[in-house]
């Protein structure tokens, strides 16, 4: 019976196993096993990247029924901002005021709430003066970025890419601090205005909780002193970071590259996909828009040239490991595995992919927050009625997902050109992985990250070896996604009638 | 101080799924440390009587006081979190989730089901022995079960309480009449059951809705004998006198 039971719950998994299993035993005898091994490490490699855009889509999907088609933006975004700081950040560094000044600014809604909530507007002004006040604060925002020089701050890390000299030596063009200042005050006032117009003044029926209040006002004032720290080391820090320990910066990078994207996301979900949940259409043509406007953001500011980021000090010793335990000695570019010499920074991508996923089952499984993910994916009706705000759920699963396709966008950067079209690219594949594994599972796209990756590669090789076109590679994954929906419509783990 | 008695007061709600008219006027009054329920026909509204109270399909016209306090514009999850623990039809317990996980996501505060789990495995037992257990792999009368004990893991003043009886055997709805009303004791109970027999023996009050209309209500010992009105209302089979138990009521 339990045999029974447990083939019932994992057939398809372990279907799914014995294909490649098969496959694995007929490919490495006719391959031979140097490129076998070679293939698959590239595979897995290319499984890991579409696994860290995937897991954010599956999630939001899953709990949300939002579909992101920003999601591949975020990944790119992740990149942008990872190769920045790694490589010169005194673009991050200028910007990060303003960033903080403004969402301190909106952060205060929840302040301002009590206080403007008792004041007596008759109700048909009410909606005009949230207006009226939206469009002022959009025109001191326009008014506090006005003259800053955006292009020149992002050219810092472009040059230095370029140039591959010392970065130090590019004058680095931020603003003094005495015309600087204006610049966040007046985007704390753009965004408090906001956050006035969010608290609905005069309307008393939205309720706000005393110690969200007080929540909020501490959120408040840690962005504030964020602003005035980031204000005074606009200038010193990018010379620190350049200055520390390659390793050490890397990893900043990645956890800087991660903020960005949840960051990011959580500002997305608060202010374009909430009030759309009504309409989900809405959602996905505002999320493909969002798509085309940080591409072309992007080619503004970097134009639309890719750029190559080095490898941390840790992967880039010349020469090749004998083993994992030597690299780890040596942090050598190429590494021995099974008599196949491989980059070394692509085995760091697996693992990350592979920490990724494991760090994502435990939260699920473990968590409050991930308790609460799976019982939304079932039923949210449910557990907003068990007195749990789902709305703040669905910020953070959100920001989390964006914030995974970050993460694996700065990773990838030191490995895949750095460029406008990187988004599209990974949200296709994303998209298709998700399919293969089933809307909503994370497992499923782990899964379906797999079979895309071993399939590219495995195609990559065939062309190569056949001398037919590439395109076929591209198309497997395509057949892939027939076969497996022909077989299973709801995706191989997807639980959706 | 009459008002202090009711915890829960519906006034004329009128409720819109998309653009259908559901409630159109539906009043209740619920007083504290009772047992009333809402009784009618299939589709006449009284589950979404039960949501719009918390505020899961809000009411467009119309007051909800609990507690004295004005439940209008509020969000689903700020009504609940007041005090009110909802059991839907159907027993919709979280599948994916195991029975333990099922009751540690009603906590409002931490160690709700540390300081609770006396009075629930008292009220269920079997739940105790199904701790780890996925609730996919439950029985429909333990997940009916689970579903009213996730209701109580929180301090609610008040539980909204949709069909318990439904399709359970006989022997386990005795068991739920039983547990419904032990913990009637310490909170508020609002039921809605189609077992007229079930009904009749647990509640003091009635409410009975038809068409979307609150259009008669009182105490449950009168309305026993009242076969005029039942029979108006919920149908020709309901048979108070000889009826089995666990037979079903209020069928079409």
């Amino acid at each position: 019976m339990k045999i029974k039971a447990f083939w019932r719950e994992n057939n398809t998994l372990l279907v799914v196993a014995l294909i490649l299993l098969v496959l694995s035993v007929f490919g490495s005898s006719s391959m031979g096993l140097e490129p076998f091994v070679r293939t698959t490490l590239s595979g897995f490699t290319l499984s890991a990247l579409y696994f860290m855009v995937a897991a954010g889509l599956t999630l939001v999907f899953g709990l949300m029924d939002v579909l992101n088609f920003s999601q591949g933006s975020m990944l790119m975004i992740g990149a942008y901002a990872g190769w920045q700081f790694y490589t010169n950040p005194t673009f991050l560094f200028g910007l990060a005021p303003l960033a903080f000044a403004l969402m301190a600014g909106l952060a205060m809604m929840a302040v301002l709430h009590p206080v403007v909530s008792n004041w007596r507007i008759p109700e048909q002004w009410q909606s005009r003066l949230r207006a009226l006040i939206i469009v002022i604060a959009v025109v001191i925002g326009v008014l506090a970025v006005v003259g800053l020089d955006f292009r020149g701050l992002a050219s810092t890390a472009m040059v230095a890419t370029m140039v591959a000299g010392n970065p130090l030596a590019e004058a680095t063009p931020q603003e003094p601090l005495a015309s600087f200042w204006i610049r966040p005050v007046l985007l704390l006032l753009s965004g408090a205005l906001i956050a006035l117009a969010q608290a609905r003044p005069g309307d008393p029926t939205v309720v706000v909780h005393k110690d969200q209040t007080r929540r909020s006002g501490m959120v408040v004032a840690g962005l504030l002193l964020l602003v005035v720290v980031a204000t005074l080391v606009r200038e010193s820090g990018p010379l620190a970071v350049l200055t520390m320990n390659g390793n050490l910066r890397f990893v900043l990078a990645l956890i800087v590259g991660a903020l960005v994207g949840a960051g990011l996301g959580a500002v997305i979900e608060t202010t374009l996909i909430s009030p759309l949940y009504v309409r989900p259409l809405y959602q996905v043509i505002i999320t493909m828009g969002l798509a085309f406007v940080i591409s072309e953001l992007i080619q503004l500011l970097w134009d639309p040239l890719p750029y190559a980021m080095s490898r941390p000090p840790a992967f880039s010793q010349p020469g090749k490991a004998e083993n994992i335990w030597a690299f780890f000695r040596g942090g050598n570019t190429t590494v021995d595995i099974l008599g196949v010499t491989f980059p070394s920074y692509r085995l760091f991508i697996i693992v990350l992919g592979v920490l990724m996923f494991l760090g994502l089952t435990l939260v699920l499984k473990y968590t409050r927050l991930g308790m609460i993910i799976r019982a939304g994916v079932q039923d949210r009706e449910m557990v907003e009625a068990l007195g749990i705000n789902v709305k703040r759920v669905f910020t953070l699963v959100f920001a989390l997902g964006t914030g995974l396709a970050a993460l694996g966008g700065i990773g990838a950067a030191p490995f895949v050109p750095v460029e406008p079209v990187m988004g599209d690219r990974y949200l296709m594949q994303g998209f298709i992985t998700v399919v293969i594994g089933g809307m909503g599972s994370t497992t499923g796209a782990a899964v379906g990250a797999l079979l895309l990756g071993l399939a590219r590669a495995f195609g990559d090789y065939l062309a190569l070896k056949f001398s037919l076109s590439p395109a076929i590679s591209e198309a497997s994954t395509v057949i892939i996604m027939a076969i497996v929906l022909l077989a299973r419509p709801a995706g191989l783990l997807g639980r959706r009638e | 101080m009459v008002e202090q008695d009711f915890i829960l007061e519906v006034d004329a709600i009128h409720t819109f799924i998309g653009q259908f008219h559901i409630l159109e006027g539906v009043t209740v009054q619920v007083r504290r440390n009772s047992i009333t329920v809402l009784l009618g026909r299939n589709g006449a509204g009284k589950t979404t009587t039960l949501k719009s109270i918390l505020g899961l399909t809000p009411p467009r016209v119309g007051r909800v006081l609990f507690d004295g306090r004005e439940l209008h514009g509020k969000r689903a999850y700020d009504i609940a979190a007041m005090g009110i623990g909802f059991v839907p039809e159907h027993r919709a317990i979280f599948r994916n989730l195991s029975v333990a996980e099922n009751l540690r996501i009603a906590e409002r505060k931490k160690g709700d089901l540390e300081r609770k789990a006396d009075f629930i495995f008292g009220l269920f037992p079997d739940l105790q022995r199904l701790y780890k257990l996925p609730g996919n792999h439950l029985s429909g009368g333990q997940q009916q079960m689970l579903a009213v004990a996730r209701a109580l893991v929180a301090d609610n003043k008040l539980l909204l309480i949709d069909e318990p009886s439904e399709g359970l055997a006989p022997v386990l709805i005795e068991q739920m009449m039983e547990a419904i009303r032990e913990l009637s004791v310490t909170t508020t109970v609002l039921l809605v059951e189609q077992n007229f027999l079930m009904a009749s023996r647990l509640a003091q009050h009635y409410y009975i809705i038809d068409d979307g209309k609150s259009v008669h209500q009182g105490e449950m010992a009168d309305l026993i004998h009242d076969e005029a009105l039942i029979h108006q209302y919920l149908g020709a089979s309901v048979r108070v006198d000889t009826g089995a138990p666990g037979g079903r009521g209020g069928g079409r």
